[in-house]
């Protein structure tokens, strides 16, 4: 079965467009019974595990709950005090099962380390597009993107619905779903969706210089696609954290010595992402001579849901507030 | 009562008399206003049979109080008095019917005056409902009832009187109107300037308002105002502005009832401190007016189009907003230089927030590392050849090696862990490795388990059950057979005891003691125990 998907990588030419499952002439799916059926069975897939997804958050409450009252018996314990009353009853039970502990145990899982549990362990496979009937200078925009991320690819638009991207992009084993939405040809937003059911981080763009403003192409030169190292300053609260840990996930695991550089720098909740190559310089070991390189624009985060982009029920995890009289003296992401 | 008649109708009478002017000055004639509208009241008492008062009180009362007692006896009037005109308007003959029976009433009555008075009531509810209307209502209310009554003017001969004139009063009606009308269209500032002074007037002297109830009263009161109205509607700029002195005097007739002095030029006579402060705040307050009467300013209207305001008017307003949200950050030259500072600081400590790749399982066993023995062999090089080539001849006798050894030890607990394994999860069950051994069998369950999993509980060592019995055919209980089976069974027997008896006799005659192992045995044991019994008794 051949789709456009599995020609992504690496060695056939990408074609233009995404083209639908029936259109595809191929002698395996025969009857439409049978693609029928296995489209109904990924449908109750997705369906089965949504379900143990949003029944594992639901759980998550009383775990934390357990979680606080070992945490108390284990202070009593190793402070030589007596044990709360409250937790008399379950007493036993409880230092039986933090004796069975062990590190891994011991911390009460959440559905965020659920939803990146896999992350670590493959390298993220990221599919970039735009929002509909794209003009010229957002299509450059997202080209330049699919080289700042590493292991993505750009598709065309079209006429597609979101859920189809998504669909399709799940069952082809992506992890994030990247869209780039313009105003009249500036880049505004950008919406990153992790994909097996996962966060999505919806950011808007301010102050975007693309690598096409600033010169030509051959004066620009061309950029390293190595896997960058990444700086994350100032990101100190637990949203902050959320946020990092969003867009650290977009990227993979770089070799030790690589010579690109990827900051996401945090002041008063506006995101500045620089793309930059070293390499040392000649004043001796302490020198770095730094070349930005890649486009460079400031984020600001407007809302985290806890479901895919397609999922218009999915529970918001944190929305802004600007019209608040207090939005101004709040800071959610850092300091 | 007669007198109380008369002592009213005197008081209207010189209520009417008086000068405008007179109306403003405070208690001077208050008394005789009392009285006229307890007069008038007690007139307009009969037509209002609804009314909580019999009379106006007026004693102790000041004039709000006086005005409410009046206004709550008119208002029922009132839409009596619409109806009625209503009905005028559509059958004028019914006029001359009243008209007649109101003459009538007259001739009867000897007293001139209350024929006056009746028309005089007449003319004041008519005329009061008029004045209540304009001093209440817009002037919609006024043009219906004159347009009412101008349409009744041929046929009026039975109301119209020496006193009462349809068309005189229709006059005096459009006269008003033309105060008010006339220069509306044009100029909303003489309408509203008029009422204001009204009201001005009324701020002034608190008698006035009772006073407006009266119909000639307020004739007079008309008169004056008409005339002031009619200056102040016809005011324009340059009457203000023009630093003409048209401006003062007008203010000044209305101010200075307290002062003593006749101003004709500013110039001439001195004005008093308290006078000038007047001038001013007067002055003020009629900018002020002004301004509100005028359409806003451009900036206080609310949502406003450029269309809607004069051209580049926005850029010479100063606006400054409170914006709630911290503004974008622009990037100069200092924020990329930080960042930049930050990067190479970050990069010459090593310190990265890069993904860490969680550690992978280990697909492969590790290579074995075999461990070599220093010490001299024990065995000679003969022997080692030996052992291989036995080894390989006869794979069963060879002696094992110490490798052979420990493998099979750790088969051993490789197997028994995996029987746990299994037994716990149940999944593949495999049962104990079956070690052929010679042991009696008998008919028991190995294990009695006390578990609830009977799975681990095998039958395979009990006896199967070809081993126990292995017969033919229909297994019968004795008491189940039949006598012919009975017989049968005996017969069977009976031939295999005779086979067997007649090998016996041919072995026993070779050989007595050998032939018969185990009956020689019995026999020896038979005679020995019998032998003991001897022995035993003997003792």
């Amino acid at each position: 079965l051949q789709s456009p998907f599995s020609s992504m990588f690496p060695s056939k030419p990408f074609p233009k467009t995404l083209i639908r499952h029936q259109h595809q002439t191929s002698s395996f799916i025969a009857s439409p019974t049978l693609k029928h059926s296995r489209k109904i069975k990924m449908l109750r897939r997705n369906i089965r595990l949504r379900k143990e997804y949003l029944y594992r958050k639901n759980l998550e409450g009383d775990e934390r709950v357990q979680y606080e009252k070992k945490m108390k018996i284990r202070e009593a314990l190793q402070e030589g005090k007596p044990i709360p009353t409250e937790l008399r009853n379950e007493e036993a039970r409880l230092r039986q099962e933090i004796d069975l502990e062990d590190q891994n145990t011991a911390v009460p899982r959440s559905h965020i380390d659920d939803e990146y549990a896999n992350a670590t362990e493959n390298d993220p496979k990221i599919l970039l597009t735009t929002s509909r009937n794209p003009s010229a200078p957002l299509i450059r925009f997202t080209k330049e993107l699919k080289f700042a991320f590493p292991n993505s690819q750009r598709i065309n638009r079209g006429s597609q619905v979101i859920s189809e991207i998504i669909e399709t992009a799940r069952s082809h084993d992506f992890t994030d779903v990247i869209l780039v939405h313009e105003h009249r040809g500036v880049p505004d937003g950008l919406i990153i969706s992790h994909l097996p059911f996962g966060p999505t981080a919806y950011f808007g763009l301010l102050n975007v210089v693309t690598r096409h403003d600033i010169s030509t192409k051959k004066a620009i030169g061309k950029m390293p696609e190595q896997y960058p190292h990444l700086i994350f300053n100032n990101f100190t609260t637990q949203m902050g954290q959320r946020v990092a840990n969003v867009l650290k996930h977009v990227f993979p695991a770089p070799k030790v010595d690589a010579r690109r550089i990827v900051t996401f720098s945090n002041e008063s909740d506006y995101i500045s992402f620089r793309n930059h190559v070293y390499d040392k310089g000649e004043g001796g070991p302490k020198s770095i001579e730094l070349k930005e390189v890649g486009p460079r624009f400031e984020l600001r985060l407007y809302q985290v849901k806890l479901g895919t982009v397609e999922q218009n029920e999915a529970e918001t995890e944190w929305v802004i507030r600007p019209y608040m009289n207090t939005a101004k003296k709040r800071k959610f992401i850092g300091e | 009562m007669s007198i109380a008649k008369a002592s009213g109708f005197e008081a209207l009478e010189k209520l009417m008399s008086t000068e405008p002017p007179v109306f403003l000055a405070p208690s001077s004639i208050s008394e005789v206003a009392r009285t006229a509208s307890r007069y008038l009241f007690e007139k307009l008492k009969p037509f209002n049979p609804k009314s909580p008062f019999d009379q106006l009180l007026v004693d102790g009362f000041d004039a709000e109080q006086i005005w409410q007692q009046i206004d709550l006896q008119c208002q029922p009037l009132l839409s009596s008095l619409r109806q009625d005109v209503k009905r005028f308007a559509q059958n004028p003959k019914e006029i001359r019917k009243l008209g007649n029976l109101a003459l009538k009433v007259s001739h009867e009555d000897d007293d001139v005056d209350e024929m006056d008075m009746d028309d005089d009531e007449l003319e004041a509810t008519e005329s009061e409902g008029d004045e209540e209307e304009e001093g209440d209502e817009e002037e919609e209310e006024e043009d219906d009832v004159e347009e009412d009554e101008e349409e009744k003017s041929g046929d009026h001969e039975g109301i119209e009187d020496k006193f009462f004139k349809i068309k005189e009063l229709e006059e005096f009606l459009e006269e008003g109107e033309a105060e008010e009308y006339g220069l509306d269209y044009k100029n909303k500032k003489g309408v509203a300037k008029r009422k204001k002074q009204n009201l001005r007037d009324d701020d002034d002297d608190e008698e006035d308002e009772d006073e407006e109830e009266d119909d000639d009263e307020f004739g007079a009161f008309a008169g004056g105002d008409d005339e002031e109205a009619d200056k102040l509607g016809k005011a324009r700029y340059d009457d203000f502005f023009g630093g003409k002195k048209k401006e003062t005097k007008m203010k000044l007739k209305d101010l200075s009832e307290d002062d003593e002095a006749e101003l004709e030029n500013q110039g001439d006579v001195k004005l008093s401190t308290h006078e000038k402060d007047r001038i001013k705040l007067q002055s003020k307050i009629e900018q002020m007016e002004k301004a509100n009467l005028d359409p806003k300013h451009w900036t206080m209207q609310g949502e406003i189009t450029a269309a809607k305001r004069p051209k580049n008017s926005a850029l010479e307003v100063d606006l400054d907003f409170e914006h709630n949200t911290r503004p974008a950050p622009v990037i100069t030259e200092e924020v990329t230089a930080s960042l930049e500072d930050l990067i190479k600081s970050r990069i010459i400590e090593a310190r990265f927030d890069d993904v860490q790749r969680a550690p992978s399982m280990p697909t492969k066993a590790k290579r074995e590392a075999k461990e070599m023995d220093d010490s001299k062999s024990k065995k000679g090089l003969a022997e080692v050849y030996e052992d291989e080539y036995v080894r390989q001849a006869n794979p069963a006798f060879a002696p094992t090696t110490f490798s052979d050894e420990l493998k099979k030890e750790a088969s051993i607990l490789f197997k028994r862990l995996c029987l746990k394994l299994d037994s716990l999860s149940h999944f593949h069950f495999t049962p104990k490795p079956v070690i052929e051994e010679m042991s009696i069998q008998t008919n028991v369950p190995a294990i009695a388990m006390e578990e609830v999993a009977p799975v681990a509980v095998s039958d395979a060592a009990m006896l199967a059950p070809e081993e126990i019995f292995s017969g033919k055919g229909d297994i019968k209980d004795e008491s189940e057979l039949t006598q012919e089976e009975r017989k049968r069974r005996r017969a069977k027997k009976k031939r295999k005891f005779k086979a067997e008896s007649a090998k016996d006799p041919v072995k026993k005659a070779r050989d007595d003691t050998t032939e018969n192992p185990k009956t020689g045995i019995f026999l020896c044991s038979y005679m020995t125990f019998r032998l003991l019994r001897v022995f035993e008794i003997r003792k």
